[in-house]
């Protein structure tokens, strides 16, 4: 009911109810370099967070010379990559090889722009909301901005006019893809939730009470858990890092680049780390709700995005790295069936427990036809071998 | 549209903010004399000898094909999600018996085998040969040495079955000590 309420009262960032002024325009260009500067330093904090961390779960050191404790390591290795030659190989194809960074790093910049910091504050007269841009379909930019990044991927990888990285860039593109539905029906499942695509409504609507208004409890966890498998597949973060498998890769997609455009893709790489977590917190964790003192939202946000930062730091360093068949069956045979039946089950759940139950059992009916033909599949595959392998 | 007007600002922003990182680049980084082994493709530090070979395995657009329908469920999921309050019970039946249908295709996909990746994986038990290596499973597999060429059973890998017994070398104790030719690695 809360949610249904806020729903309809969402219309928006207010600052543009009297149109466009100057002042209008100064407040967002302010807010437009404010999250500039908090994706760059987010980058910045993160790639130095993720070294130091696995470092000590690996029982090292890591990076410890520049700056205090080594912290401005990834900002002097960030002006270092100005200063190197930028090559363009020559089997590549030279525009297309410069565009692939920028098409990479642009729609993840774009995206955290939909990202719901805080309430509203009131600064001279102008109420607005702190998040940069509250379009009717926000929630739909992240879906885009994790869509076109697979352009920048294959682009580079087909620009490069080499084998790796092609190599690379289809795989890319193919694991990219597959957990794209995966990935669509959970956040289908918080906008039926919400019933609203604006993000700001649906933060508001896991407002109040304590926790148990978050997403991850009212879409009964399994949603979030399939979203963070599937954005961890789409950002092709370990366990699912086989683009730049360097051991049978050399590097993936951007071994060609050199100088600043590997230093875009890098900062496309850990800035679509931090959107993609602010995302999950967000979607499922409440946004910038606490359980207590709700008037320091922004911090409650920020401590969840670490929280969920530190979890891809901590799976980086634990789980190996998983067989190319291995991602297409999770992808393919589990998540998409799992987060299709969590919607219907969510959504009948809404209405009554004795749709839900109803819901719930076509769904383990679907298992069981699902796991059979899982298992024909298979046979039909192995006799297809064996064929093939009888035939002169 | 006022609420567009943001995303836009970020757009030309991140835009900029690229396309000066080239320009910055160029102008600060070093130019240095180009030759063929630095502007060449990676290839572990050997010139390639062949064009890049623009092809690659038919599954990937299988996926890509299969990937489009999905994403068209998707899409239609997503104005059922937003107006499901409305709806209600009539929504959700519409959205049940649209799913049903495309996981009748699904399932169907999944029992052709389509998006099973690579071999077989119970190969080897098919084959005659039990999963478990062997000395008896192998030996069976590549014939033992002095076998005609003719009378070898077919064999999984290329190479295996060229010189006469090469591929069960070391493998019979017995024989491996015994055939001089056949024990340099023993």
């Amino acid at each position: 009911m809360l949610a249904a309420v806020a729903a309809a009262s969402y219309n928006g960032d207010p600052v543009f109810a009297k149109g466009i002024t100057l002042g209008v325009w100064i407040i967002e260009l302010v807010k437009l370099v404010a999250v500039f500067a908090i994706i760059m330093v987010g980058v910045l904090f993160m790639v130095m967070y993720e070294r130091k961390a696995v470092a000590y779960l690996g029982n090292r050191w890591g990076p410890n010379r520049a700056g205090p404790k080594g912290w401005l390591q990834s900002l002097a290795d960030g002006l270092k990559l100005f200063f190197k030659e930028a090559l363009v190989p020559e089997g590549a194809d030279r525009w297309v090889y410069r565009a692939a960074p920028v098409i990479a790093m642009v729609p993840v910049m774009v995206s955290f722009s939909v990202i719901p910091i805080g309430d509203t504050v009131t600064v001279a007269g102008y109420t607005t909301r702190l998040q940069l841009a509250d379009p009717p379909w926000g929630i739909l930019v992240m879906l885009m901005a994790s869509s076109i990044s697979v352009y920048g991927v294959m682009l580079a990888g087909w620009a490069s006019g080499s084998k790796y990285p092609l190599i690379g860039a289809v795989r890319a593109s193919a694991q990219m893809i597959s957990y794209e539905a995966a990935l669509g029906l959970t956040v289908a499942t918080v906008v039926v939730l919400t019933g609203s695509l604006h993000t700001s409504a649906i933060v508001a609507a896991q407002h109040g009470g304590v926790l148990y208004h978050w997403n991850v409890f009212r879409a009964y966890g399994l949603p979030a858990a399939i979203f963070f498998v599937a954005i961890t597949a789409e950002m092709t973060r370990p366990p699912f890092d086989l683009v730049e498998a360097e051991e049978e890769l050399a590097g993936g997609y951007n071994m060609e680049y050199s100088s600043i455009g590997f230093a875009l893709f890098y900062l496309a790489e850990y800035a679509a780390l931090v959107t993609n977590s602010a995302f999950f917190v967000t979607l499922f964790l409440g946004g910038p709700d606490g359980p207590y003192w709700h008037t320091i939202g922004p911090l409650w946000f920020v401590i969840k995005v670490l929280a969920v930062l530190y979890v891809y730091v901590w799976i980086r360093a634990t789980l190996p790295r998983l067989r190319y068949d291995q991602l297409m069956d999770l992808g393919w045979k589990k998540l998409i069936p799992a987060s299709l039946a969590m919607l219907l089950i969510v959504a009948a759940g809404h209405i009554s427990w004795r749709w839900g139950l109803a819901a719930l059992s076509g769904s383990l009916f679907a298992f069981i036809l699902l796991s059979r033909a899982i298992e024909v599949g298979r046979t039909q595959v192995e006799e297809g071998a064996q064929a093939e392998l009888e035939s002169p | 549209m006022d609420q567009f007007l943001p995303i836009l600002l970020m757009v030309v922003l991140a835009s900029a903010f690229a396309i000066g990182s080239f320009i910055a680049s160029k102008m600060l980084g070093p130019r240095s004399h180009l030759h063929a082994a630095k502007v060449g493709p990676y290839e572990s530090g050997i010139a390639p000898r062949r064009e890049l070979a623009a092809r690659f395995p038919v599954r990937f657009y299988l996926v890509a094909m299969i990937f489009v329908i999905f994403d068209i469920e998707v899409v239609f999921l997503y104005p059922f999600a937003v107006m499901f309050r409305q709806l209600s019970t009539f929504g959700l039946v519409e959205m049940a018996s649209f799913a049903a249908v495309v996981f009748i295709a699904f399932a169907y996909l999944v029992s052709e085998g389509a998006l099973d990746w690579g071999p077989g994986k119970r190969l080897g038990s098919r084959a005659g040969a039990p999963v478990t290596r062997s000395l008896n499973a192998t030996v069976r597999r590549v014939a033992r040495p002095g076998t005609p060429p003719s009378a070898r059973p077919p064999v999984l890998v290329e190479g295996a079955s060229t010189g006469s017994g090469a591929g069960a070398r070391g493998l019979d104790p017995v024989r491996a000590g015994a055939s001089g030719p056949h024990g340099e690695e023993g």
